[in-house]
């Protein structure tokens, strides 16, 4: 009687206009420090830039109502398909909207979520999409640091505790394994790397630049990082070869295929040795972009290639196992194959 | 040498603006084209210059059509004046005189020693050797004037169609140009140039054609066709055509204007 | 006048090789000045020179192609601008007014949009541009009885600011966190990256757009003229324009496939060259070659060594350029009237 009651209570609350359900309303305070009222359950999530939704595809995978650009053929196998046809809205985080945002209110989101960079600029956006459309938006801050609590904070507000528990404990892990075995390297043995990207090789991120966060986690010296903190910047061949990194990192496929019969770029030693790689791509890539959880992976292939003796271990069910619990989708043998074909390369 | 224009249409595209033109001009001769402004004077010089298509009838050099003749073989046998302009880059006269001989140039020659040795001598004879190395756009409208015609002698084509050439000019630069017209048609070039003073005709023209409405309203010497009636027909105003003795003891034909006198009329009713 | 402009043209060459010299002595890598001297002396007597690979490659297949680079851009450059303002008889014109650079730049763009290799980046950058103005031509020669100058410069605005238009679209739905920064360097030019096969296959293409204009150099003087007065002296205007123009787009377009969009050289340094040697086109040409090739050499340099990262050429010519123009603007005497 009393479970027939609930049912029949819980059907109506969900029949019932918005009016009489915004009862069930809590407020939550997030990262920027911007107070937003959510409904109490969740159904929808637009998730407002790509690290947003790889971060709640993770945590909430069918509350996610769409992507930010459409997913592109090579990537579509490594999800399920309902999740590869969810529609692409655009981009609504204030570094170039794409987002049509009559189509976002259509899409009916319970909240908007974006996750990077906190600060005031970003904040005030969030405030004037907010206040546009009448659907609270949540900042949650990328720092690669705080990556657990990112998770668990999107894991509460979402109302997916458990996943978000067990995730943020992996990542957790992940990080802590690494840096506890990097402290026990010398600082003589940690590589200097230079980070190339660009089909030419030359953009690079200086210190700091979250571009590079990867590369630094793990102890490793950025070449780039004597000319300071900041961004991405344009450097020449001349200046790499001065530097002369220990190894060269690339997400650009393009650069990484004509740099070892390039005549300018073979004679920089690192790459005349075969110490370039290429980072992974699909369907995320492993380091720089997105800056979301998709890089925890990266972690784990930089600490193989930067120091193979303190990492040893068989990379094939690590990556596994993280596109599992990050992606819902166990890889098939020949998609790991293909993913480490590209990440072993030169190892 | 004779330059023909038999039964000439034309204008411009879509616009005929002069019918049956028919003329001709010989070695050395003087011919002088009168007619009001929006005539067709110059409308006629750019077709005679092969500059419009011809709209109907011909052009001929010693008998042989003009209108189907390259720019080159064109500009070595007819070459003009147009009126003294500003120009925009400060080349020197000496070089805007050796431009005329461009025609007589291979497509990928520069001006050989013999090309500089005709413009200056086209300068001497245009008494403009002072002026040679000045900028061209720094010397006086008159002085450019005059250069135009230098450059139309480098070019030592048989025919100088002048348009114009007084426009803009003071009084004593319109009869110095005056007398360079009476001396090039000496040297044996043919003249052919317009001017919307008829004094100008009496000056200096061998042969007179007043252009009317697009058409040739009459063509022969000047005291033919420069009469009271014909002005009058042709710019609505009453004109008188007086002769004029003067100092030399040669008469001259003048055009006098009747233009109100301004004095006060004693008594009004 | 002759004797003015052959030491001016000398001064200018020599000034260039004194640049060359500098150009090549200086940058990031640590060369020593006898170590340089050898290997340029060995390379041109075919020994060998015995120093560190590495040394080698800095000199020969770094700072060589980028010097030959830059010099061959600014000579570009400016030969297209000197020929362009007076052709257009407007000493405020330079060589992207018929749009090649925007062309260039929606080729560059769109290979940089589809992931494609540096390469085909260059390829689509060399082949759009030439694209833009064969457009501009096309349009201007559709539309008659008007001054076709006038026409042309209109076309040229029109379709350049819908070519820009299409940059800047494919920049907005480009991926913000890779394409996009390499679409804004590249609008920004460099040389940073030269290589001795993009010198190699511009070369050719600067010689092939070169030749026309020192062959007509005579004739280009006279399309300074009224288009009738020039007609009237002999003068197929309309056929050595569009020589003009073609040989200016090949060259302006090679250009900007390798090195990205320069400003200013092609506005500024015909102006110089002008005032040192005049206008008439068989000085002007040559000098102006001289002269941009210097200029843009000197400012690669310094976009090289003045700060720790590399200036985008774009921004320094226009920072170097401006002060100069407005210089020259407010102290010319004789200039252009």
């Amino acid at each position: 009687m009393k479970r027939r009651k609930l049912v029949l209570g819980g059907a109506l609350a969900a029949l019932l206009p918005g009016a009489v359900r915004g009862q069930n309303r809590r407020e939550i305070t997030d990262a920027a420090g911007r107070k937003a009222v959510l409904p109490a359950k969740i159904e929808r999530i637009y998730a407002a830039g790509p690290p947003a939704g790889i971060l709640v595809f993770a945590v909430a995978p069918d509350k996610l109502i769409g992507w930010t650009t459409p997913w592109r053929e090579a990537e579509k196998p490594f999800i399920a398909q309902r999740y590869a046809e969810l529609p692409a809205l655009g981009r609504l985080t204030g570094r170039g909207n794409t987002a049509n945002v009559e189509v976002v209110l259509a899409a009916k989101p319970d909240f908007l979520v974006d996750y990077g960079t906190v600060n005031d600029t970003y904040a005030s956006l969030a405030d004037r999409v907010q206040q546009q459309t009448g659907i609270p938006y949540v900042l949650l801050d990328g720092d690669f640091d705080r990556m657990a609590e990112a998770i668990r904070q999107m894991g509460r507000i979402a109302g997916e505790e458990k996943r978000a528990e067990a995730l943020a404990r992996y990542a957790q892990e992940t990080v802590t394994d690494i840096a506890r075995r990097v402290a026990k390297i010398p600082a003589s043995q940690r590589p200097r790397v230079y980070y190339g990207r660009g089909p030419q090789g030359l953009n690079t991120g200086l210190a700091g630049s979250i571009n590079v966060e990867s590369i630094e986690q793990l102890g490793a010296v950025n070449v780039a990082a004597e000319m300071g903190k900041g961004g991405l910047v344009q450097v020449s061949i001349e200046q790499v070869l001065r530097w002369n990194p220990d190894v060269v990192i690339t997400i650009d496929p393009n650069f990484y295929a004509a740099a070892r019969s390039h005549p300018v770029w073979s004679s920089v030693p690192a790459i005349k040795a075969g110490r370039i790689h290429l980072s992974p791509s699909l369907p995320y890539g492993w380091i720089d972009f997105p800056p979301s959880i998709n890089r925890l992976i990266g972690l784990r292939w930089l600490a193989r290639i930067l120091y193979p003796q303190a990492f040893p271990e068989d990379l094939r069910p690590i990556v596994r196992d993280f596109y599992t619990r990050c992606y819902h989708q166990t890889p098939t043998e020949a998609q790991l194959d293909q993913l480490l074909k590209t990440a072993l390369a030169g190892i | 040498m004779k330059l023909e224009a038999k039964h000439l249409d034309f204008g411009y595209r879509g616009k005929r603006v002069g019918t049956d033109v028919s003329l001709a001009l010989e070695a050395g001769e003087v011919l002088c084209l009168l007619g009001p402004n929006g005539s067709g004077k110059t409308t006629l010089f750019k077709t005679l210059l092969g500059l419009l298509p011809v709209q109907g009838g011909a052009i001929l050099m010693d008998g042989a059509d003009l209108a189907a003749r390259k720019r080159d073989e064109v500009a070595r046998k007819v070459s003009y004046v147009p009126q003294a302009h500003a120009a925009f880059f400060p080349y020197s006269v000496r070089e805007v005189v050796l431009m005329g001989r461009t025609a007589h140039l291979g497509l990928f020659s520069s001006p050989s020693k013999h090309d500089r040795e005709i413009a200056d001598a086209a300068i001497e004879r245009m008494r403009l050797a002072a002026l040679a190395d000045s900028v061209y756009t720094r010397v006086s409208g008159g002085e450019r004037q005059l250069a135009l015609i230098a450059r139309a002698l480098a070019q030592e084509a048989s025919v100088v169609v002048m348009d114009e050439p007084t426009a803009n000019l003071d009084f004593g630069n319109q009869v110095r140009v005056l007398r360079h017209v009476q001396d090039l048609a000496r040297s044996g070039i043919g003249v052919l140039l317009s001017t919307h003073d008829p004094d100008q005709a009496f000056a200096c023209a061998d042969r007179v054609a007043m252009l009317h409405e697009g058409r040739l309203a009459r063509i022969g010497t000047p005291e033919e066709v420069v009469t009271a009636e014909s002005l009058k027909a042709i710019y609505g105003v009453d004109v008188e055509v007086a002769l004029v003795p003067s100092a030399d003891g040669v008469a001259r034909r003048v055009c006098i204007p009747a233009v109100e006198p301004k004095r006060p009329v004693a008594g009004l009713h | 006048m002759p004797g003015r402009s052959a030491f001016a043209l000398l001064g200018a060459g020599a000034a260039m090789l004194a640049l060359v010299a500098v150009a090549f002595s200086v940058g990031r890598f640590p060369v020593a000045p006898g170590d340089l001297a050898s290997l340029l002396w060995t390379q041109l007597t075919g020994g060998e020179s015995g120093l560190d690979p590495t040394v080698q490659t800095v000199v020969l297949k770094i700072r060589g192609p980028r010097v030959v680079a830059a010099l061959v851009i600014g000579a570009a450059l400016a030969a297209a601008g000197a020929a362009y303002q007076n052709m257009f008889r407007n000493p405020l014109v330079s060589p992207d007014i018929l749009g090649v650079s925007a062309g260039a730049a929606v080729g560059a763009v769109l290979g940089i949009f589809l992931s494609l290799n540096v390469i085909l980046i260059q390829s689509f950058a060399f082949a759009f541009g030439l694209a833009a103005v064969g457009l501009v031509y096309v349009t201007a020669n559709a539309v008659r009885g008007h001054d076709p100058l006038l026409v042309l410069v209109l076309a040229g605005v029109v379709v350049g600011s819908l070519l820009g238009a299409c940059v800047a679209l494919m920049k907005y739905l480009a991926d913000p966190y890779n394409q996009l920064p390499a679409i804004t360097f590249w609008l920004l030019g460099s040389i940073a990256s030269a290589s001795p096969t993009d010198v190699w296959s511009a070369l050719p293409l600067m010689i092939l757009g070169l030749l026309p204009m020192w062959l007509l150099r005579w004739r280009i003087n006279l399309l300074s003229l009224d288009d009738e007065e020039a007609r009237a002296l002999g003068v197929e205007t309309g056929r050595i324009r569009f020589t003009v123009i073609a040989a200016a787009t090949l060259m302006t377009s090679a250009a900007v496939a390798i090195s990205g969009v320069i400003g200013w050289i092609g506005l500024v340094i015909p102006h110089f060259a002008r005032m040192l040697v005049g206008p008439d086109f068989s000085r002007l040409l040559p000098t102006s070659v001289l002269l941009g090739a210097g200029f843009l050499l000197g400012v690669d340099t310094l976009a090289r060594t003045v700060a720790r990262i590399e200036i985008p050429l774009g921004v320094l010519t226009a920072f170097v350029g401006t002060p100069l123009f407005l210089w020259q603007l407010a102290t010319a005497r004789r200039g252009w009237q």
